[in-house]
């Protein structure tokens, strides 16, 4: 137990010093890149005077190096400032912004689970039969398409032939959860198709791999049917080894998910993360910074975590 | 080998893609059949007919003309950019996984704050210290990849250190560097190959996104990315603008992927 | 004070020939006071709004939208005229440095509290500390008897313009950013970062015709693109920044298109100060070396006035006809030119341009395009938009850039920046004769005459070939036909409160 405890608080250690990192990356960063905020808000009708005055108040006339400092502070305790371009609480910002960004790559992920697991089920049981050989053939050419292309092809596809326009139909859950659903349908696809083309490889070559191995002999020649050897020892056992190339997947999938958000144009994470750049809005930029980083190493913790459950059982077979 | 999809058949399409866009890039360095940046109003985003077998943009240059020419920015980016994670993602992958402890934490971290660090905003740094080109951008996005080497190489080797013949080897006093040249490297093929080959994609993507804030290739030039974010104002009139680059790079990351599995397939049937 | 100067209000410079308007233009009939009352209107817009309080509030965008919230003493109209709002008469001194107004009686802020003239002395004084355009107000006065009397150092027959500044209430100065109380047809509701703004219809509003609709929602679109699909889907009802392009798209039985010259001025900037831009034969070698038509037809689909001077033709008669179709294309004499300057086999320069306006980077391809027939070699940089205002705008560490220039509605605005020590001339233009012209412009009171000092002005920056001036861009607005009464401005204005809904549905 304590051992667990450990390396829990060495996780969350890792998590601080990793978040710390990256802040004091953006600070650098924003000390050398050139623009004003209080500039870019006011745009070029704006007088010198007028300008000078906005950094009055925006409080930007104080060294980066001090507002960083103080920035770094008040983050510790949990408050993250207010948005300069936005004049709004970063931490506000963001979890409006969340529900698309989460909400898109969880969809994604199921998906993603949907359609490799049988896909792969069905072309291990016969590798290269035609339908394997169709279903391979189409994975290959769905993983070579970039989401992006992929998703102005969708666009296209949905607009001229089903007549359905997407783009920009954004509903929040707390107004209408089906519309929220619906409207990241789509988007979530996009995300999705590369991913499911390389989990079903994984999932395939491992399935494969387990049918031929001496417990499925052993259990065919005890007389249990297929589906059952199927339900019961291999998909088990796939998913055990695929716990990895899912990890792998999902921050993929969070990755693809900023850029898909950009053509479909939905209020996510990756649009607020440009705009906080485009507008040189250091608070903004710091929190959705830190969580992004937040997000990416819970993933990566919890992937280690299984891992780290299941791998006595990868190593004891492997090593039998 | 009871491979479903003989290996051979991987060499075969793969080549034969690859062969159709090094054709378009040897095409393009000596010839095009309109000026890739002569803009005409009265040509304007045709469809593809005879003259224009691609089409024409909204600036009314030839597509066929440009998809020749931008193939050597989309392989130039991609390789140089992977390149350059590669060379930081393997040494560091390889010493965080060989030696783990503190060395590894500290490249952990590191690799870490490194995914979480927006690339776009590194690009802006290049670009604000050295100048928008394109070198910039590629050494940007190898640092932005090279974490996902890095990761690759740290727990393969990691793997692998518990295999008996590098417990072996390792008692018999071979030195790190030739254990990891000879027994952790190539055995690393086969997981490398495919993260290379995303890698390439992912990078060609990448580069089209940063020419959306006016990073990466500059106009007029091209590459299939920036053609791509560019055609995107035009994706419901012109749609040959989207298809030809997509297919273009579908044919260059196909291509390669069939390669890589053709190898990958090739050293597990060897090795065994 | 004369009786003689006694005026209808009608702002003579400011009057207004809309011969440009395309003939698809089909205007609100404001004559017809017909319409539904009820409903409401989504409008796209582009840009993030950030600035909710009117007197330091610069971007166009934001200044759109608070047009509904808040009123001034004037109102433009959509011909660009002044208009009565809460002033109902004023007189102006004979040497343009008195200005007294009547205050209309009778109207309400958003929060039930009544306009008076405290309000006007309080907010006219607000502007004075803020704005640069009443930095030479000496004295506001209340006179009682609601009107207000405003007192300026040195005559400025420019003036009356800006007396379209917002009225707020007295002592709201320190909230109004977040109270956003004024008096317009519309009260400000709610705003939510990166999602819109939402106004419903003032009950009160003084005009008790206006404004018809209930509510008013201004939607934050990623980009152009964005906003038309939307506008297809049915999700935005009105969208101003439309292309011609995808205005051609367009469903006509399900959306009225509008066009307007949008009184703004696309040029490619050369930085008068850098070689070999400080010899102004290359200036003039470039500008006769380009096809604005050609660049027009490319990057706009033709909807745009070629422009050969540093003013957009829709200011009206402060702009000088004549200067139309100055400089031709003609590739021989830019060549010619270039060689007398040293350049025989011409240069390297590089354009930089920010990388979020497509128009812009188009633009920049073609200009590269044309001027490699005269041996130019011009390079494209994009930048973003921060670094573009830090380093080109700010910092005129540049060699030729291609932007446009917005301003509001005043002549005097768009010409100012080129005094040689204007803090704005980016281009660090300099020339003594057009310093006095514009010294003067203010101080001269007869119209006529200071249209005739903008015409020398106008002249002089195209002889000088101050920069290479291309285009007017037309504003295209795509209005469904759910709604009627829109009417299209030629500055950055969306009137709602003419729009209602239509008859039949």
């Amino acid at each position: 137990m304590s051992s667990t405890v450990r390396a829990t608080l060495t996780k969350v250690c890792e998590f601080l010093l990793t978040t710390l990192l990256v802040s004091f990356f953006t600070f650098a960063a924003f000390s050398i890149i050139p623009g004003d905020p209080a500039r870019i808000m006011l745009g070029t009708e704006a007088s010198e005077e007028q300008v000078e005055q906005l950094r009055v108040e925006l409080g930007l006339n104080e060294p980066l190096a001090e507002r960083y400092v103080k920035w770094l502070d008040n983050a510790f305790r949990g408050d993250f400032g207010t948005s300069l371009s936005f004049n709004t609480s970063v931490g506000d910002l963001i979890s409006s912004r969340l529900p698309v960004t989460l909400g898109m790559s969880l969809i994604a992920l199921i998906i993603v689970l949907l359609v490799s697991f049988p896909m792969a089920a069905i072309c291990s049981k016969r590798p290269g039969k035609p339908l394997d050989k169709a279903l391979s053939c189409a994975g290959h050419i769905l993983f070579a398409i970039p989401p992006f292309a992929l998703s102005m092809m969708l666009i296209l596809f949905s607009a001229n032939v089903l007549g359905i326009f997407t783009a920009g139909r954004y509903t929040a859950p707390s107004v209408n959860f089906g519309s929220y659903l619906s409207s990241l349908l789509l988007p979530s696809f996009c995300i999705a198709l590369p991913k499911i083309a390389m989990t079903f490889k994984f999932l395939r070559a491992s399935m494969i791999e387990y049918s031929q191995g001496d417990f499925v002999r052993t259990a065919k020649s005890h007389g249990l049917t297929d589906l059952r050897i199927m339900m019961k020892h291999i998909i088990p056992n796939s998913m055990v080894s695929s716990v990895t190339v899912i990890s792998l997947v999902l921050s993929d999938i969070m990755g693809g998910s900023l850029i898909v958000e950009q053509v479909f144009n939905l209020p996510g994470l990756g649009r607020l993360l440009l705009t906080s750049i485009a507008r040189r809005d250091f608070p903004l930029l710091s929190g959705i910074v830190f969580y992004l980083a937040l997000i990416t190493v819970i993933l990566y913790f919890l992937a280690d975590l299984i891992s780290a459950l299941i791998d006595p059982r990868i190593r004891d077979r492997r090593n039998v | 080998m009871r491979s479903f999809n003989g290996p051979k058949r991987y060499l075969i399409t793969g080549t034969i893609l690859l062969s159709i866009v090094t054709a378009f890039f040897l095409i393009g360095l000596f010839w095009t059949p309109y000026g890739i940046n002569s803009t005409d109003s009265a040509s304007k985003l045709m469809a593809p007919c005879a003259e224009h077998i691609f089409g024409t943009d909204n600036l009314g240059r030839d597509v066929f003309s440009r998809c020749l020419v931008a193939s050597r920015y989309t392989l130039l980016v991609s390789f140089a950019g992977v390149a350059t994670a590669l060379l930081f993602g393997t040494f560091t992958g390889l010493v965080a996984g060989y030696y783990g402890g503190w060395r590894d934490k500290v490249i952990m971290i590191l690799s870490n704050g490194v995914m979480c660090f927006p690339g776009i905003l590194l690009a802006l740094v290049a670009v604000a210290i050295f100048g928008a080109s394109m070198f910039n951008v590629i050494w940007a996005l190898g640092i932005v990849f090279s974490p996902t080497f890095a990761r690759v190489y740290r727990s393969g080797t990691i793997e692998l250190l518990d295999r008996d013949y590098i417990l072996q080897a390792k008692i018999m006093g071979v030195s790190p560097t030739r254990i990891t040249l000879i027994h952790i490297l190539p055995n690393l093929m086969p997981q490398v190959i495919p993260a290379v080959i995303t890698g390439l994609a992912n990078m060609t993507l990448f580069e089209s996104g940063m020419s959306y804030l006016g990073l990466g290739v500059q106009p007029p030039a091209a590459s299939y990315g920036k053609m791509l974010s560019d055609a995107q104002s035009y994706m419901t009139t012109a749609p040959w603008l989207i298809i030809f680059p997509t297919l273009m790079l579908v044919c260059y990351i196909l291509g390669l992927y069939f390669i890589s599995e053709w190898i990958r397939t090739s050293v597990k049937g060897g090795s065994r | 004070m004369s009786r003689e100067s006694r005026n209808k209000i009608i702002a003579g410079a400011m009057t207004l020939a809309l011969t440009l308007s395309a003939a698809s233009c089909k205007s609100g009939d404001a004559s017809e006071n017909e319409g539904i009352y009820g409903g409401e209107a989504v409008v796209g817009i582009t840009q993030e709004p950030m600035i909710f309080d009117p007197h330091t509030v610069e971007a166009a965008g934001d200044k759109e939208i608070l047009f509904n919230v808040y009123e001034g003493l004037f109102k433009y109209d959509s011909q660009g005229a002044l208009q009565p709002c809460l002033a109902t008469d004023y007189v102006i001194s004979d040497d343009s440095t008195e200005f007294t107004f009547t205050i209309r009686e009778g109207v309400t802020f958003h929060d039930g509290s009544e306009l008076d003239t405290g309000d006007v002395v309080y907010s006219l004084n607000r502007a004075a500390e803020l704005m640069a355009e009443f930095a030479d107000v000496t004295d506001i006065t209340d006179n009682g008897d609601y009107t207000v009397t405003v007192t300026l150092g040195t005559p400025n027959a420019e003036m009356l313009s800006n007396f379209t500044v917002a009225i707020i209430p007295e002592g709201s100065g320190d909230t109004i950013g977040e109270t956003r109380i004024g008096t317009g047809p519309f009260v400000f509701t709610s705003y939510e970062a990166g999602i819109g703004i939402v106004l419903t219809r003032n009950e009160n509003y003084w005009n008790p015709e206006l404004p018809y609709l209930d509510q008013v929602t201004f939607k934050v679109c990623a980009d152009m693109d964005s906003g038309f699909l939307e506008l297809q889907s049915g999700a935005i009802d009105i969208f101003p920044y439309l292309t011609t392009d995808k205005s051609q798209q367009l469903d006509t039985s399900r959306f009225d298109v509008l066009s307007l010259g949008s009184n703004m001025v696309q040029g490619l900037f050369l930085n008068n100060a850098v070689a070999p831009f400080d010899d102004v034969r290359v200036r003039e070698a470039l500008n006769l070396a380009i096809n604005r038509d050609e660049i027009i037809n490319l990057t706009m689909d033709g909807a745009g006035l070629p422009l050969t001077t540093a003013m957009s033709p829709v200011m009206g008669e402060a702009y000088d006809t004549s200067l139309d179709g100055t400089y031709a294309q003609d590739i021989e004499r830019a060549s010619e030119l270039l060689a007398e300057a040293g350049y025989p086999d011409g240069f390297d320069m590089t354009i930089t341009v920010p990388s979020n306006y497509l128009v812009h980077v188009n633009t920049a391809v073609a200009l590269a395009d044309q001027l490699s027939a005269v041996g130019i070699n011009a390079e494209i940089e994009q930048v973003d938009w921060a670094t573009w205002l830090d380093r080109v705008y700010t910092g005129r560490d540049f060699q030729s850039t291609v932007i446009c220039l917005t301003s509001n509605y005043a002549p005097y605005e768009v010409i100012s920046r080129y005094e040689s020590s204007a803090d704005n001339n980016f281009v660090n233009y300099s020339n003594p004769e057009v310093d006095s012209i514009i010294e003067q412009i203010p101080l001269t009171v007869d119209n006529t005459e200071r249209n005739e000092l903008y015409h020398q002005l106008l002249g002089y920056l195209t002889e000088d070939a101050a920069s290479v001036y291309i285009q007017d861009p037309y504003s295209i607005c795509a209005v469904s036909r759910r709604l009627e009464g829109y009417e299209l401005y030629p500055m950055y204005v969306q009137d709602m409160s003419t729009v209602h809904l239509a008859e039949t549905n």
